[in-house]
This record gives structure tokens, C-alpha cells and sequence, in this order.
């Protein structure tokens, strides 16, 4: 959809569904965000408040075969656990609007603007927000722990419950469909397998909560984003995940998410819980996430050779070997005596 | 008649100068000419052509690797593909990992991102536990 049409489209919409949240009676500036594997964001600004529109070219309806998905949740489903989250104290921009994809926009939601930086590699580094840092692995285990106490029998129907073999099931399936090409993510699938923990009561996992998909501000944690992966599994899993090598940008030696030590993770996540999972369990869940990213980065590349994306598509399809390195890293700290 | 050449005009340019010299097309040319998505895309696929310079080397090394594991622990299988049928084996059972397939894992693993991403941090780890 061109920017012209959509503006046409939003002007059209808007004005009835805002009509007492925001003031405004028109588009007055559009812009294409970068990011997202399947899904457009746009900056736009509504008589003068920013706003953030998700939109999704195609259409595309569950998680049911979950490991290396990386289509994710309809966005009218999104939207819905983004509200339900609103409901915890977790920090998520306000959810104005849903459109289905019957609708002239497209699927798509429209929400609040939260100010924050989003580029790891810039609040990672930039001195202003150190203080902010200090306190982020805290912080992100507080958020993690309020997610996990959303209420899962009202969620949209496609974040079903799941068992842990039917993930792996499921994994093995997309190695076999991919061509069996990777020794590494095999013998790690084997190892989880081997290692699995007993299957404990699943929650709500955000899903993809790593260090690219937080807002930063001065004082810490300003917006969690990005719910497409959200799906029910145990509370570790999003934990490890969070701690996945891959996520790190570079700095292995602190391990939440490149900023954090798991000390104060697991202290904010206790602050809310009354408990956390053991430091084995939340490692576990770092081999498993270094087995996602692969098949991520292996859908990629059949994605590719179905017509569907650019060289940077077909570019990812190789980052695999990093998640292939990280797995057997991982097996050989576990390993070791 | 035979004509001797001068030095600049005898040297056939390898796949690799040629390499060298897109990739530089696209770093220095194309992409501060080009704006966003293509801008970006143009450095992406500079790293793509690294990806298939360094592949060129080390990728014997890798296949020869990768058949001898296949002659090690599937003696008897003739595939022409030894990473599909070692991955199939696992999958299956046939082969049960011990710590030399896990060396050999560790290997090829160090071969294959040094093609494809060798600044990858967590590379060097693996490198100083691993590497010979």
C-alpha cells in the first residue's frame, strides 16, 4: 500500500474511533519505521500526537506450529494481549484501534506513541543511559513476572496451551523440512530433548522479550514490544530467553540481554513472584532459544526461495551458523565439569 | 608471433579479485547513492559477496571434514551429501553422539561461521576453547 493510500484510508477511519481519546481530525505526517520480519510500522502523527500504526501485508492467523514461526500472532490478536498486559503494570503503549484485514487499512492496530530509545546498539553503548542499564535486569525481571500472572483462560483462542514434546515435535519437523541441513541444531534438538525439564504449569510468555524489542528511557524499561510471539510455556522460557547469546549484541560477559547479570533478574522477578526459576532451568531455555533462532533464520531462507523477501532474507538464512555455535557453547558449558 | 604481455595486462583477474571488486562497488558506490532499504541492502549484499569469498577457502576444508565424519560413523553409507546424512542419523538414532562426534561438531562449526560470520562474538569463546 502506498503512503498516499493510507493516509487516504486513515483519514477515513480515524475520526470516528478517536473521537474522545485523541484530538486531531486528520494525517499530518506518515513515515515508514524499519524493523519487522512480517509486519510495517509507521510513525504517524494524528492533529499532533504521534502514534505508532502495525500494519501487516498478509494475511496470517496462528502460532499452532510454533518453533521457528516467526509469522506470529495475528495482529488482531496482538492487540488483544497487548490490552491485557496494559492490565499488569507492565509498561505497553494504549491500544486505540483494530482493524481486520477486511478492512481498507488492512490488519493492522493502531497505538499510543511511548518516547524511548528502541535501538540496542544506542542505549546499550551511550553513556546517558547507564543509570538506566543498572537497573534494567531488575526491572525486566519485575515486567516478566507480571506478564506471567496474565490470566490465561482470556486470551484469543490462537495462543492455545502446548506441551513442551509437542515443541519438540514440532522442531524436528521444520529440520526434517528444511533438508536436514545442520548436524549442530539436530544434536542440540537431541540434547534438549534428552535434558528436558519435567513439564511444569505453563503461563502467558511475552515470547520474544529480548533486548531488541525493549524502549529505554533514563529511568529504565519505558515499553515492552513487540507481543507477535506471545504463546503459553513455562515461566523459564522467557527468562532464557532473554539471556540467549544471540540477543547479547556482543556482550557475552553480561548475559541478560547484554546489560544485566542474572543475580538481579532473578531478584526483580522474585519481587513480584515470590519465586524464580533456577539458574539450570533458565539456561536450558538458552539452548532452546539458540535452537529458535536457527529455524528462525532457516524459514528465512525458504522464505527466500519462495520469492518472498530480499538479499537481506536470503543473508540471515547464514546466520544460522551463529546459532549453531551458540548451541553447541552452550552444551559444552553445560558439559563442562 | 609471439607478443610478450606486460605485467597489468597478463593477469587474468581471479573469481576473487572480481569479488573484491563488486564488493567494493557496493560499499563505497552504491550504497552512499542509494537511500533506506535499498541503502541498507546495498551493504548487506557487500557482506554477502565476503560470505562467498571466504566460503571459496575454507570450504574444501569443511567438505573434507564433513566426509570423513561420514566415513567415520556411517561407514557404510555412499550419500554424496555427508551433512544431510549425518543430521538424518542423529535424527534417528543410527549414530548416538560421543565426545568425538562432539569434537567434530565443535570443528566444523568454527569452519562454518568463520564463512559465514566471523566476527560473531561469541565465535572467539569457541575459538580459544576449541580452536587448534
Amino acid at each position: 500500500m502506498r503512503p498516499e493510500e493510507l493516509i487516504a484510508a486513515l483519514d477515513e477511519a480515524l475520526p470516528a474511533l478517536l473521537t474522545d481519546k485523541v484530538s486531531g481530525a486528520a494525517v499530518t505526517s506518515l513515515e515508514r519505521l524499519s524493523g519487522g520480519a512480517n509486519n510495517e510500522t509507521w510513525r504517524l502523527v494524528w492533529g499532533e500526537t504521534p502514534l505508532i500504526l502495525r500494519r501487516r501485508p498478509f494475511s496470517a492467523d496462528s502460532v499452532a506450529d510454533l518453533e521457528g514461526n516467526i509469522l506470529g500472532l495475528s495482529l488482531v490478536d496482538e492487540a488483544q494481549v497487548i490490552r491485557l498486559a496494559s492490565s499488569t503494570d507492565v509498561p505497553v503503549p494504549e491500544i486505540h484501534a483494530v482493524f481486520d484485514e477486511r478492512h481498507p487499512i488492512g490488519e493492522a492496530f493502531l497505538m499510543g506513541f511511548i518516547d524511548g530509545e528502541s535501538i540496542p546498539q544506542r542505549w546499550l553503548a551511550d553513556a546517558q543511559f547507564e543509570g538506566a542499564r543498572n537497573k534494567l535486569a531488575y526491572q525486566c525481571g519485575e515486567a516478566l513476572a507480571r506478564i506471567h500472572t496474565i490470566d490465561c483462560s482470556n486470551l484469543p483462542a490462537s495462543i492455545g496451551p502446548t506441551t513442551l514434546q509437542r515443541r519438540f515435535d514440532a522442531a524436528q519437523h521444520r529440520l526434517h523440512a528444511f533438508g536436514d541441513v545442520s548436524p549442530a541444531l539436530q544434536f542440540g534438538l537431541n540434547w534438549l530433548i534428552e535434558h528436558a525439564p519435567e513439564d511444569t504449569p505453563h503461563v502467558l510468555l511475552h515470547g520474544d522479550f529480548r533486548t531488541g524489542n525493549l524502549l529505554i528511557d533514563k529511568h529504565g524499561l519505558a515499553g515492552v514490544l513487540d507481543w507477535e510471539l506471545t504463546h503459553q510455556g513455562p515461566p523459564a522460557e522467557d527468562l532464557g530467553y532473554l539471556c540467549a547469546y544471540v540477543w547479547r549484541f556482543g556482550q557475552l560477559d553480561k548475559p541478560v540481554g547484554g546489560f544485566g547479570h542474572y543475580a538481579d533478574l532473578i531478584k526483580g522477578y522474585e519481587s513480584v513472584a515470590g519465586w524464580c526459576p533456577d539458574l539450570a532451568s533458565i539456561r536450558y531455555w538458552e539452548v532452546f532459544a539458540a535452537l529458535s533462532w536457527g529455524l528462525v533464520c532457516q524459514t528465512m531462507g525458504a522464505l527466500w526461495h519462495s520469492g518472498e523477501g530480499d538479499v537481506e532474507r536470503a543473508a540471515v538464512a547464514r546466520r544460522r551458523s551463529e546459532a549453531e555455535l551458540d548451541m553447541l557453547l552452550l552444551i559444552d558449558d553445560w558439559e563442562r565439569p | 608471433m609471439t607478443q610478450t604481455r606486460n605485467s597489468a595486462t597478463a593477469a587474468e583477474l581471479s573469481t576473487d579479485a572480481l569479488l573484491t571488486a563488486v564488493k567494493a562497488f557496493l560499499m563505497d558506490n552504491a550504497a552512499p547513492n542509494l537511500e533506506g532499504r535499498h541503502r541498507f541492502n546495498a551493504r548487506v549484499a557487500a557482506n554477502v559477496l565476503g560470505i562467498i569469498q571466504r566460503e571459496r577457502t575454507i570450504g574444501p576444508t569443511l567438505q573434507a571434514l564433513d566426509e570423513d565424519a561420514l566415513h567415520r560413523w556411517l561407514p557404510e553409507s555412499e550419500s554424496k551429501e555427508p551433512v544431510q546424512e549425518l543430521s538424518r542419523a542423529l535424527a534417528d538414532g543410527r549414530i548416538t553422539p560421543d565426545d568425538t562426534f562432539f569434537d567434530y561438531l565443535k570443528a566444523r562449526q568454527l569452519l562454518v561461521s568463520a564463512i559465514n560470520n566471523p566476527r560473531y562474538a561469541s565465535r572467539a569463546i569457541a575459538e580459544e576453547r576449541w580452536g587448534v
